[in-house]
């Protein structure tokens, strides 16, 4: 289970509490709208791990993900007051990491970046693959090699979708999460989530299709 | 038309996102479409080759340095909506008014009360002890963002009583019941965040003795989710063995791993787990899933067993 976090799973929701721990959260946002600090950083603590997975999985660094990481949450603090659970904490977290995550898409777009390394908190390049641990590379340091190839490629295969396109993928494919909520998340309905998944796969499948 | 229909929902299929009547259907059709089966199978190796991009979980110390970042940001950060409609800008409530003078009268003296009210509860919340919410103070209450690690977690054998060893700036010890807060607190911080497994699996293992609190649940359901030591999986799977039949969540979760586990121990354990709520469809449908095509040759001869115990849908 570790490593790849491509699950498909036959589940509801791919963040383990995410049902019941609405009971919770509830009562954490009533809190923390009140003022009370410590009823936020409880909320934090539910949903932090997945906001920085997902965010470290886009951007490829350490540091981007680390500013996305504190934009929202801080985001989330001054606007808190401005929830009405119309919808879910949850959805609605997940809308302003999303929409962060979009804007550095955007950003390295208009930039024409081709990332096929990432960046450590120092500032130190490193490719992403290299980060993997795999106790068997020493072991077949050729099938290692392929591996990193073959990741490279994906990633090059990925900056070719548009931000949107990404994030649909991203979120379905690497993070688990059903096209309904996904729709939700980017307030959209399932429909068109679907739609953008299938443009997105079929570039996809463009891009790698010699490797099929 | 029916190839057509098929080849539109494959891919929807193989993200199960389909209803159960029509996956069944597509199943059905691609048993005796071997077009159709072909492109099935390519589109499976696909979704498997994208899968091949690793999704890293974060490491405990950018976890635990993005906290500590952000709590520091928020000592100095203020929060805007429901407080500044209570406390803001009273004046302008008041312009709205200068028509109205006994309303606007009446008004003054609510903002006035509201602003009272408002003050004594800053003032409130701020003194009191908060017993489910635990403050930020390492000698009392000890709050995850000041811990950096989990040392160790030992229970005295015979009794309820936990000592654990965690690091916040200097490495500190506190000893209590399980059932205290604090300890509670420190064990679900272990299961998640700590970087040794042998930790983890103790706290996990304590953590099992409590199941029905909510906390410890999801705590468990992450661990069998995304740990990456399959002791730890196996623990966690035996903490929420009694849960299968009554929470879907856990039921999910479980399939999850029944699908999904690098481990073949911990698969066969869901397997077992999973045996009472056969007759369930999601169940019902891994099986038939891992019956057809799963490689391990006993979880493939148990889904089998399973279904052949099961009475025929009409």
């Amino acid at each position: 289970m570790s490593g790849s976090g491509t699950q498909d799973p036959t589940t509801r929701g791919h963040m383990a509490g995410h049902t019941t721990g609405r009971i919770d959260d509830t009562t954490l946002v009533r809190e923390a709208q009140r003022g009370n600090r410590a009823a936020f950083e409880e909320l934090v603590r539910h949903y932090d791990q997945a906001v920085l997975r997902l965010a470290l999985h886009l951007t490829g660094s350490e540091s981007d993900a680390q500013d996305v990481y504190q934009d929202a949450f801080l985001k989330a603090y001054k606007s808190i007051g401005n929830f009405r659970f119309e919808c879910t904490f949850y959805t609605w977290i997940y809308r302003i990491v999303t929409n962060l995550c979009l804007d550095q898409l955007r950003k390295r777009q208009v930039r024409k970046e081709d990332a096929p390394v990432a960046k450590d908190s120092e500032g130190e390049e490193y490719d992403v693959l290299s980060q993997v641990p795999d106790g068997r590379a020493a072991a077949n340091p050729e099938r290692d090699l392929m591996r990193r190839e073959l990741g490279g490629r994906i990633n090059r295969a990925l900056e070719k979708l548009t931000p949107r396109e990404r994030m649909v993928f991203e979120l379905k494919h690497y993070q688990g999460l059903k096209l309904r909520t996904v729709g939700e998340i980017l307030n959209t309905t399932e429909e068109t989530a679907k739609n953008t998944l299938f443009r997105a796969t079929q570039k996809l499948r463009g891009a790698l299709g010699d490797m099929r | 038309m029916k190839c057509e229909w098929v080849r539109e929902n494959i891919l929807l299929f193989v993200y199960n996102e389909l209803p159960d009547d029509a996956r069944y259907e597509l199943e059905q059709h691609v048993a005796r479409c071997g077009d159709c089966a072909g492109e099935l199978k390519a589109t499976r190796v696909f979704h498997a080759t994208l899968s091949s991009l690793p999704v890293e979980e974060p490491t405990p110390n950018l976890l635990t340095a993005s906290r500590m970042r952000l709590q520091e940001a928020l000592e100095t950060t203020e929060q805007g909506g429901l407080w500044q409609k209570l406390t803001f800008d009273p004046w302008a409530w008041l312009r709205q008014m200068r028509f109205s003078p006994a309303l606007s009268a009446a008004l003054l003296i609510v903002g006035f009360a509201a602003g009272i009210g408002t003050m004594y509860s800053i003032v409130g919340s701020r003194s009191s002890s908060t017993p489910q919410i635990a403050e930020s103070t390492p000698s009392s209450s000890p709050a995850q963002a000041s811990i950096s690690g989990i040392r160790s977690i030992i229970q005295e054998p015979g009794s309820d009583k936990v000592s654990i060893k965690y690091d916040a700036t200097t490495t500190q010890q506190t000893e209590g019941s399980i059932n205290d807060q604090r300890i509670q607190q420190l064990l679900l911080f272990a299961a998640r965040n700590n970087y040794n497994s042998g930790v983890r699996m103790d706290s996990v293992d304590l953590l099992t003795q409590k199941p029905d609190d909510t906390r410890v649940r999801e705590a468990l359901l992450y661990a069998l989710r995304y740990d990456s030591n399959p002791g730890v999986r196996l623990k966690a799977l035996d903490g929420l063995s009694s849960y299968v039949k009554d929470d879907v969540r856990v039921r999910d979760t479980l399939l999850e791993a029944l699908m999904n586990d690098s481990n073949a121990g911990v698969r066969t354990r869901a397997l077992q787990l999973l045996e009472p709520v056969r007759a369930d469809s999601s169940v019902r449908a891994v099986l038939q899933r891992l019956a057809q095509d799963d490689k391990n040759v006993y979880i493939r001869s148990q889904a089998r067993t399973l279904l052949a115990q099961l009475p025929e849908i009409d």
